[in-house]
């Protein structure tokens, strides 16, 4: 296209790219926000470092966080701008050292040309923990944006299935996966990292990003469990991941290894973008705890485990049964994934002693609490059908990521339990806890329905 | 001593595929008379009773009464290998708990599997006082079964003395599906009192489908919120009746 200069504008513009999105680029909220002398000039704010975006009639231009139209107990971007103002002066530079806790991201867009690199936050503490989310719960929102959004993303285009000749950067990517510990990382940077503000309540926490033209690497130390299967050549993918599991090793460093391409026989060793690396390796162990599972006895009673974290409410729910297992969600009006509806919204998927084989509908989350659920038969020896009921409130401000779910059952599932001798005593009980009537998660229950209604050949043999 | 020789390999692999919809492990009780089989799912939903007397078989010999538990997703896999005009010989090693497949046709192979730890479980079948008997063809119910399917997970069987309907009523769309005596699906219908019953659409459809390859008529019996009782009527000797529980939906 030709460009327009100034000076004489005679020649019409011509084929104009028409913009796909309906985004106003500038938001002048924000702007305004950002523009008052005493923030600006505390971070030396420069326009180009941020992006602003919204959708063309989004709620949150009308509200300014101040009115809390969406329904939430508080505003989601006010929290992501406390933290962008706390991290921006530690951002100025396209030079960034500090330790990489360690941290990988492989994103997926473009794929299979992706943009993989390490997440390096511009401070040398001991960060261990900021890319580690079994050691998050019972964090604030506020704390765990808050050192989200200091670590910074590198990235580099590679593509997923020859990412092993692609250059050092991407050698060093690996190298930090499979890091035990913190390793010391200088980035320099294409551009100065920016932060994408999205007015868009949809979007995960996320720090800013920038691509990758060199990077500097101390010296690591591997986890050796994960050292050894990154060696295997003819060990599969699955089989890695399981008996790295058995042996101990943390999920995410599990799926941090998986995500770039550690883990399989030689050939097939692949890129797979953080977000699908979490749940392939949720499925991957769960699924073989639940052939486990399947011949331990049945549990003697009707259990059931709580817990509720940043306003998400679980009840889980065992029964006496051959394996099974349901998933439910409930989202209130003005929560996340139900932003403008005025009733409540109940999903559910689930699978029979058989398993099942198609994604399920709710997505990571099934697979995440499964795998928690998986964690505590085998320690008992047990087998049971399990309901993990979720009543996700207004508190809960903005998706964190499917560990939230994770460890929410877990934690439900490290508690005592409360047993019941039948199921109506337990199901009071979670009708109870919940805003939600029982008589709902009831109709959309399948194995629950099965539980109240499906009768048994045993109770037709004694007569 | 266990010996038993089929000319058709088919028929012993339609019949495994109909079992193994219920059951993974099976225990067959050996005898000299023939080979039964009585087993529930694992979820206690549904029951298989299986027989074949001697009679069926081209060769038959066993010397005492014995089980063998077999894996019959594994079998099936074997016996999917055999093609048209084959024929198929099974031979049970004691010593070694091996079950030998033979199979020959336009060449012959010989597989072995292991036998595993038999289940000391003795089953009766449900006691039930049947008031409704319909004899329709298997095909005819297959068809009825799916279109019921489309639309829910449940059926509602009705009967009386002219016909047989299956209510299916899904969140959103529902079905109606009517043999009458008369129609070519419906060749006899008798009931003593109008029932009903209703019954999970995945197992029905799983076992009648798994069914239609060895039967073409099936006997179907029922009385109001009780198990129902598949017949599957079979051209040589032998048996394959299925039961499966109702669903009773209270409050």
């Amino acid at each position: 296209m030709r460009r327009v200069t100034g000076g004489k504008r005679n020649a019409k513009v011509i084929g104009q790219v028409k913009k796909q999105k309906p985004v106003s680029n500038d938001n002048q909220w924000v702007r305004q926000l950002l523009d008052d002398p005493s923030l600006a000039a505390d971070m030396n704010y420069n326009k180009n470092q941020l992006v602003t975006k919204t959708k063309a009639n989004s709620l949150c231009v009308a509200c300014k966080g101040g009115k809390f139209l969406c329904g939430k107990t508080r505003c989601p971007l006010v929290v992501r701008f406390n933290s962008y103002f706390r991290s921006a002066t530690l951002l100025q530079g396209t030079d960034l050292d500090g330790a990489c806790p360690p941290g990988v991201f492989v994103g997926r867009i473009g794929y299979p040309h992706v943009y993989a690199g390490p997440l390096v936050p511009p401070i040398h503490e001991d960060t261990s923990s900021y890319d580690e989310p079994e050691s998050w719960f019972g964090k604030s929102i506020d704390e765990i944006v808050g050192f989200r959004s200091l670590l910074v993303r590198g990235k580099h285009r590679v593509h997923v299935k020859k990412f092993e000749d692609s250059g050092k950067i991407m050698d060093q990517t690996i190298d930090l996966a499979l890091s035990v510990s913190p390793v010391d990382v200088e980035l320099s940077l294409k551009k100065k990292p920016a932060a994408a503000l999205v007015l868009d309540d949809q979007i995960q926490p996320f720090g800013p990003s920038a691509p990758l033209k060199k990077m500097r690497v101390s010296n690591s130390r591997w986890d050796k469990h994960i050292q050894k299967a990154y060696f295997d050549d003819d060990l599969n993918a699955s089989e890695a991941v399981t008996s790295l599991f058995q042996d101990g090793t943390l999920v995410t460093k599990i799926q941090r290894a998986f995500s770039v391409g550690a883990f399989g026989l030689k050939k097939q060793r692949r890129l797979v973008p953080t977000r699908w690396s979490i749940t392939a390796v949720d499925s991957i162990i769960s699924k073989g705890m639940m052939e486990k599972i399947k011949t331990f006895p049945e549990i003697n009673e009707y259990r059931v485990y709580e817990s509720n974290y940043l306003d998400n409410r679980f009840e889980i729910l065992m029964m006496p049964r051959e394996w099974g297992y349901e998933a439910m969600e409930a989202w209130y009006p003005g929560t996340i994934w139900n932003p403008s509806s005025t009733d409540v919204v109940l999903f559910s998927d689930w699978e029979g002693f058989d398993g099942r084989t198609t994604y399920a509908s709710i997505g990571g989350c099934y697979y995440a609490a499964r795998l928690a659920v998986g964690e505590l038969l085998i320690k008992e020896r047990r087998q049971a059908s399990v309901i993990v009921l979720r009543e996700a409130h207004p508190g809960y401000i903005m998706p964190v990521g499917v560990w939230q779910v994770r460890e929410n059952v877990r934690n439900a599932l490290h508690q005592k339990p409360l047993k019941y001798n039948t199921l109506k005593e337990a199901l009071a009980r979670i009708g109870n806890q919940f805003q939600i009537p029982i008589k709902q998660w009831i109709d959309k229950s399948s194995l629950l329905q099965n539980a109240l209604f499906q009768k048994r050949i045993t109770d037709y043999l004694r007569k | 001593m266990f010996k038993a020789k089929m000319a058709d390999a088919k028929f012993l692999k339609d019949m495994m595929g109909a079992i193994s919809i219920l059951v993974d492990e099976a225990t067959f009780d050996l005898t000299p008379e023939g080979i039964k089989l009585r087993a529930m799912d694992p979820s206690r939903v549904a029951m298989v009773d299986f027989e074949w007397p001697k009679t069926v078989f081209n060769e038959y010999s066993c010397s005492e009464t014995m089980k063998m538990c077999i894996n019959i997703s594994e079998l099936l896999k074997l016996l999917k290998r055999t093609g048209k005009d084959e024929s198929v010989e099974l031979s049970l090693d004691e010593k070694t708990g091996k079950l030998k497949i033979s199979i020959r046709g336009n060449y012959s192979r010989t597989f072995n599997m292991p036998t595993l730890e038999a289940m000391d479980e003795e089953v009766p079948t449900p006691k039930v006082n049947f008031n409704v008997s319909a004899r329709t063809t298997t095909q005819g119910l297959r068809e009825a079964i799916e279109d019921a399917s489309l639309v829910s997970d449940h059926v509602r069987i009705e009967a009386d003395n002219e016909r047989i309907v299956m209510n299916a009523a899904g969140d959103i769309m529902g079905a109606k599906i009517e043999f009458k005596t008369g129609d070519d699906v419906l060749l006899e219908m008798k009931a003593k009192e109008a029932s009903k019953a209703t019954f999970s659409l995945s197992y029905l459809s799983e076992i009648v489908k798994a069914s239609v390859p060895t039967s073409e008529i099936v006997v179907m019996e029922f009385s109001t919120d009780m198990p129902i009782k598949l017949d599957f009527q079979q051209e040589k000797d032998g048996k394959l009746k299925f039961f499966l529980a109702p669903r009773i939906e209270v409050e």
